[in-house]
C-alpha cells in the first residue's frame, strides 16, 4: 500500500477528523482564546475525596477496595476530571443534545429538590387542606330501598300504586329478579357506583331524601323505584383533628403538587426574561 | 483562581445522599393499619358480598422495558391513577378511571429493576467507561428518539430471551444494591397508599423467565406490609427456574411468617412450556413437584393485553366461541424468535392445562394445575386501564397520542407479524372477599375465589353442591350457596349424584347486556381420555326469539354501528341466572371440573373507538376484528371421586 492510499484511508477515519478538529480548536484557543489560568490546571485529590471514592467502591462491590484498587479509582477519577475540564474548555458541551437535556433536567431537579425534603409548616398544610376539601372528605353515604323493574310501563304502574299508600310490608317481593341489594344502608358513594353504576348514581343524586317511593329512575340494568332515606355528605374533619394517616396523605399531596408547582414557577420566571420569536 | 476538585462538590453529593435517606425515613412512617396485611383493621362482611376489582399486573418506569418504551410515570402515579385520581400520562394527555379500582399489584420486572432508568440517567461518558458497545448503543438509541428507544428495548428483550444480555445488566450481585434501594423505597410508597377498606396496594414483582423467548413469566404477589417484604428482594428470572422461585417463596414464608403466591401469565406465548406434562427440567412429573406447583400458583392470568389464553380453536374445535384474543399471538413465542405449531398448543392454553391437571391427578393423586383464573392488564404505561373506550396502549409508544396505533406493526421493535389491533384492551381481576384489605383479597386469591374478565365489570357467582334447586333464587341464595355448597375455586367430592350449580351473571352496570352463560366441563372418561364439553346454560330471550333451534342457541344479534362506534342494549339481558345440573354425569366418573363462561353482546373494540375518535381508516384485517363479545371466566369447581369408593386414590391422597 502506497503512502498516499494509506493517507486516504486515514482521512476517512472519523477519529482522525476528530483529532484534527480538536487540534484546530486547540490552536485557535491557544492563539486567540483566554489565557489559561494556571490554577484551573491544578487538581487536588484530598483524603476526603479518596474516602468518597472508597465508599462508592464499597457500595458496588460489598467490600472496601485494596490499596491498589483505590489507586486505580483515583487514577480513573483524575482521568475523567482532566478530560471533562478540557472538554468544557473546548466547548464540547455546546450543541450536544444529551448534555443539553441533562442540564435542563438538573434545573428542574434543583427547582423541585427543596420540596422533596422540606418539612411543610402546619400552616402550609392547612392552607393546602382548605384548598382541596374533596380529597379528604369521606365518601358520601347512601341509605335507600329500591325495587327493580325490567320494563318502564310496569315500573310506572307500580309507583302509582305505592304512592296511593297501599304499602305492602314486603316491598322486596315486588321486585323483578336481580342480584342487587334491595336495601342499602350507609353505602359509600364508591360502592353505589361500583354496584349500581354511574347512571343510577346520577339519578339518585337528583333526588331529595324523603320517605316516599319515587321514580322510576333508570340504571344500566333497567328501572328502579327508589325510597331515598338518607344521603349524608360528610364534611372534611377540622384540620386539628386529622388522623395520622390523613396527615400523611395530606403531606404526600402537598409534596407532589409543590414539586410540580415549583418546577413550573422556576421555568416561568426564567422564561419571562427571554424574548422568543418563532418564525412562521 | 485556584480550582480544586472541591470538597463542596463532594459535600453536595453527600447532601443529596443524606436528603434521600431523610426522605426514605419520613416516607416510611405510614401508620400500622396501612403498613401490615390489614387484618383486624376494618369490619368484615359475613360472606364475601361483592367482587373487588383490581389489576395484578401493572408496570411502571421501574420496569426495564417500560422505561425504554418511554413511560415516565412511576409507582406513585400508578397508585394515584388506580385509586381514581387524575394523572397526566407520559405523552401529555389527562387520564382518569371512570370507576376507580379496589386493589393494585405493581409488578415491575425483577430483572434489571430500574436498570434502564439508571442507564438513561447515567452520563454518557460513564456508559462509555463500562466498555460495553451494546450498552452504549442502547443508551444512544434511548436518547435519540422514542422510536429508537422502543427499538432498543426490543433488542433488549430479544437479548434477554436468548440469554445474551450485557454483563452489566445481567449481574444480579452487581445490581443487588440498586434493586434493594428501589424495592425498599417502593415498599414505603405502597404502605403510604394502602388504605384498608378503601384501596389495597400490594407488593409484588414480575418474574420474567423466558428460555429461548418462550414466555414463562409469573407475577409474584405478597400478602404483607413492608415490615416483612423488606426482608427480601425480588427474585431474578433470567437463568433461574420456576422451582427456584417456589423455593424462594417458601423461604420467604418460613423466615418472615408472611405469604406470597405466583400467577403465571401469557401461557399463549410459551410455545407449550407453561403447562407441561413433565417437570420444568423434562423429568417425569412427581407428586411432590405437583403439590409444590399447585401450592405456589393457585391462580393464572388467563387474559390480558397480549392476548387471551383460555383456549384455541385447534384445541376446542367444537367450541364456537373459542379463539377470542388469539389472532396474532398464536403465531409464535413472545419475541417471535420461534414459531408455534399445533403440537405446542396444549401446553399453552388454560382449559387444556385444567384438563392435563385432572389427568395427572388420576396418575399422581395430586393436581399440579388446580388453579383459578383472573384477568389483568400487563400495561406498561403505569395506567391500569382495561376498558375498550379508554385504551392507553400496551406501552407508551402506543398511547393515544399515536393515532395510527391500531394499524401499525407492533412487535417489540422488530415489527414482524403482529399488529396494533391484535392487542386486547386488557382484563381485570375480580376477587370475592369479605372486605378490601391485603389479607382478605390475598386469601380470596389463595382459595381461588376469583374470576377473570376481559375488561367489563360483570358480577359472576357460582356455587356447586348436590341439593340446590330452582327455588333457592327466591330466598337468600348467597347464604344457601355458602352453607350448602362451595363457591368458585372450591372442591366437591362425588356423592353418587349429579352436581348442581347456582350460577348468576349480572352485567356491568355501565356496560353491555349479556348474551349467554355457559358451563365448560372437563373430565377423564372411563378409558382415561380427557374430554371437554361446552354447555349453553342460560341466555337472553331463551323462551322467545332465541328458543333452541335443534341443539343450537340462535346468535344474539349485533347492534354495533361501525361508523359511529356505538351499540345499544336493545338485545341481551341485564342478568342471567340458572340452577344447572350436569346432564352427562355418571356415577364413577373420574376427576372433573366445571367453570362458567359469560358472554356479552357484541360491542366495539378499542380499534373501532380509535377509528371514530381519530378519524383513521382501519386496515381490512383490523376492521374485520373491530367488534367482539367480551367475556368473563370463573374459577372452576372440581369434582373428585370419593376416595372411600376408589382405593387407588385413597392411597395416593395421603401426603
Amino acid at each position: 500500500m502506497s503512502f498516499n492510499s494509506r493517507l486516504r484511508l486515514w482521512l476517512k477515519e472519523p477519529l482522525v477528523h476528530f483529532l484534527i478538529g480538536g487540534l484546530a480548536i486547540y490552536l485557535l484557543f491557544a492563539w486567540r482564546g483566554e489565557p489559561v489560568d494556571p490554577a484551573s490546571r491544578s487538581l487536588d485529590v484530598s483524603r476526603e475525596d479518596q474516602a468518597q471514592l472508597s465508599l462508592a467502591f464499597e457500595k458496588t462491590m460489598g467490600r472496601a477496595p485494596t490499596d491498589a484498587e483505590l489507586d486505580r479509582q483515583v487514577q480513573k477519577f483524575v482521568r475523567e476530571e482532566v478530560l471533562y475540564r478540557e472538554a468544557l474548555r473546548l466547548g464540547l458541551d455546546v450543541n450536544d443534545g444529551v448534555v443539553r437535556r441533562r442540564m435542563a433536567q438538573k434545573m428542574d431537579l434543583i427547582a423541585g429538590a427543596q420540596a422533596e425534603t422540606a418539612q411543610p409548616s402546619n400552616q402550609a398544610l392547612e392552607e393546602w387542606y382548605d384548598a382541596h376539601p374533596e380529597r379528604f372528605a369521606d365518601d358520601a353515604k347512601y341509605t335507600f330501598d329500591q325495587i327493580f323493574k325490567t320494563d318502564l310501563a310496569g315500573a310506572k304502574m307500580l309507583v302509582e300504586i305505592l304512592k296511593k299508600g297501599s304499602e305492602s310490608n314486603d316491598f322486596t317481593a315486588l321486585s323483578d329478579p336481580i342480584s342487587l341489594p334491595k336495601t342499602v344502608e350507609n353505602m359509600s358513594r364508591k360502592e353505589v357506583l361500583d354496584r349500581f353504576g354511574e347512571q343510577m348514581l346520577r339519578n339518585v343524586d337528583k333526588m331529595q331524601p324523603n320517605s316516599a317511593w319515587e321514580g322510576p329512575i333508570q340504571s344500566g340494568f333497567g328501572f328502579h323505584l327508589v325510597r331515598l332515606k338518607k344521603r349524608e355528605v360528610s364534611k372534611p374533619a377540622p384540620f386539628d383533628e386529622l388522623s395520622d394517616t390523613a396527615k400523611l396523605k395530606l403531606e404526600n399531596d402537598w409534596r407532589t403538587s409543590t414539586i410540580a408547582d415549583r418546577k413550573k414557577r422556576g421555568y416561568t420566571i426564567l422564561r419571562e426574561a427571554y424574548e422568543i420569536e418563532i418564525a412562521e | 483562581m485556584r480550582q480544586k476538585i472541591t470538597k463542596s462538590h463532594f459535600a453536595k453529593w453527600a447532601l443529596v445522599g443524606a436528603a434521600s435517606l431523610a426522605l426514605a425515613a419520613c416516607s416510611g412512617n405510614a401508620d400500622e393499619a396501612s403498613s401490615g396485611d390489614g387484618e383486624n383493621t376494618i369490619e368484615l362482611a359475613e360472606f364475601p358480598d361483592r367482587p373487588y376489582w383490581g389489576d395484578t399486573h401493572l408496570h411502571t418506569d421501574n420496569s426495564v422495558d417500560a422505561f425504554g418504551f418511554g413511560v415516565r410515570l412511576g409507582p406513585e402515579e400508578a397508585l394515584k391513577f388506580a385509586r381514581g385520581d387524575e394523572v397526566t400520562a407520559t405523552t401529555g394527555a389527562q387520564a382518569k378511571l371512570a370507576r376507580p379500582l379496589d386493589f393494585l399489584v405493581i409488578a415491575d420486572h425483577s430483572d434489571g429493576l430500574g436498570a434502564t432508568r439508571r442507564l438513561y440517567d447515567a452520563p454518557r461518558i460513564g456508559v462509555q467507561a463500562m466498555g460495553d458497545e451494546t450498552m452504549l448503543r442502547w443508551y444512544d438509541m434511548m436518547h435519540e428518539s422514542p422510536e429508537q428507544s422502543q427499538r432498543a428495548i426490543g433488542e433488549l428483550i430479544m437479548a434477554a430471551a436468548q440469554g445474551n444480555l450485557p454483563d452489566a445488566m445481567n449481574d444480579p450481585e452487581a445490581s443487588a444494591e440498586a434493586t434493594k434501594d428501589i424495592w425498599d423505597t417502593h415498599l414505603d410508597t405502597l404502605d403510604r397508599y394502602n388504605e384498608p377498606g378503601v384501596f389495597t396496594a400490594f407488593a409484588g414483582f414480575e418474574y420474567s423467565l423466558m428460555p429461548d423467548g418462550n414466555n414463562l413469566h409469573r407475577v409474584v404477589m405478597f400478602r404483607d406490609g413492608s415490615d416483612r417484604t423488606k426482608q427480601v428482594v425480588p427474585y431474578p428470572g433470567l437463568s433461574t427456574t420456576p422451582e427456584g422461585l417456589w423455593d424462594y417463596m417458601d423461604a420467604y414464608a418460613e423466615s418472615t411468617g408472611g405469604k406470597a403466591l405466583a400467577i403465571p401469565h401469557n401461557s399463549n406465548l410459551s410455545n407449550g412450556l407453561m403447562f407441561e406434562l413433565t417437570k420444568h427440567d423434562g423429568g417425569a412429573m412427581t407428586a411432590d413437584y405437583a403439590r409444590k406447583r399447585a401450592r405456589s400458583e393457585p391462580v393464572v392470568e388467563v387474559t390480558q393485553i397480549k392476548g387471551d389464553s383460555e383456549t384455541h380453536p385447534f384445541l376446542s374445535p367444537n367450541d364456537e366461541m373459542a379463539g377470542f384474543g388469539v389472532k396474532g399471538w398464536e403465531i409464535g413465542n413472545l419475541p417471535l424468535s420461534a414459531k408455534t405449531n399445533n403440537a405446542m398448543r396444549a401446553g399453552s392454553y388454560v382449559r387444556e392445562a385444567l384438563k392435563r391437571g385432572i389427568s395427572l391427578e388420576e396418575q399422581l393423586g395430586v393436581n399440579p394445575y388446580q388453579f383459578g383464573m383472573i384477568g389483568s392488564t400487563d400495561s406498561h404505561t403505569s395506567l391500569a386501564t382495561a376498558d375498550e373506550d379508554n385504551f392507553w396502549g400496551k406501552h407508551t409508544g402506543n398511547e393515544q397520542a399515536n393515532k395510527e396505533r391500531a394499524n401499525m406493526a407492533q412487535n417489540l421493535g422488530t415489527r414482524v407479524g403482529r399488529f396494533g389491533w391484535h392487542y386486547l384492551a386488557g382484563g381485570y381481576a375480580a376477587a370475592w372477599a369479605k372486605g378490601n384489605t391485603r389479607a382478605e383479597i390475598f386469601d380470596a386469591f389463595q382459595r381461588r375465589e376469583v374470576y377473570a374478565t376481559t375488561g367489563p365489570r360483570m358480577t359472576v357467582r357460582m356455587f356447586g353442591g348436590f341439593d340446590f334447586t330452582e327455588d333457592d333464587w327466591d330466598g337468600d341464595w348467597v347464604r344457601r350457596g355458602y352453607t350448602n355448597g362451595v363457591p368458585m375455586g372450591g372442591q366437591l367430592v362425588d356423592k353418587k349424584q349429579a352436581p348442581t350449580f347456582l350460577i348468576s351473571a349480572l352485567k356491568d352496570p355501565d356496560g353491555a347486556n349479556l348474551d349467554r352463560v355457559q358451563v365448560v366441563k372437563g373430565w377423564v372418561d372411563p378409558f382415561g381420555v380427557v374430554r371437554e364439553k361446552v354447555f349453553d346454560v342460560v341466555w337472553s330471550d331463551m323462551e322467545g326469539e332465541r328458543a333452541l333451534n335443534g341443539n343450537k342457541v340462535p346468535a344474539v344479534g349485533d347492534t354495533v354501528n361501525r361508523a359511529e362506534a356505538t351499540y345499544t342494549n336493545t338485545i341481551g339481558a341485564p342478568e342471567l341466572r340458572a340452577t344447572w345440573t350436569d346432564p352427562d354425569y355418571k356415577w364413577g366418573q373420574k376427576q372433573s371440573f366445571y367453570y362458567v363462561r359469560v358472554l356479552e353482546i357484541p360491542t366495539p373494540r378499542w380499534t373501532l373507538y380509535d377509528a371514530k375518535r381519530f378519524g383513521i381508516t382501519l386496515s381490512d384485517a383490523a376492521m374485520a376484528n373491530s367488534v367482539a363479545q367480551e367475556r368473563a371466566y370463573s374459577s372452576p369447581i372440581w369434582l373428585s371421586p370419593d376416595p372411600e369408593a376408589n382405593p387407588k386414590a385413597a392411597d395416593t391422597d395421603k401426603e
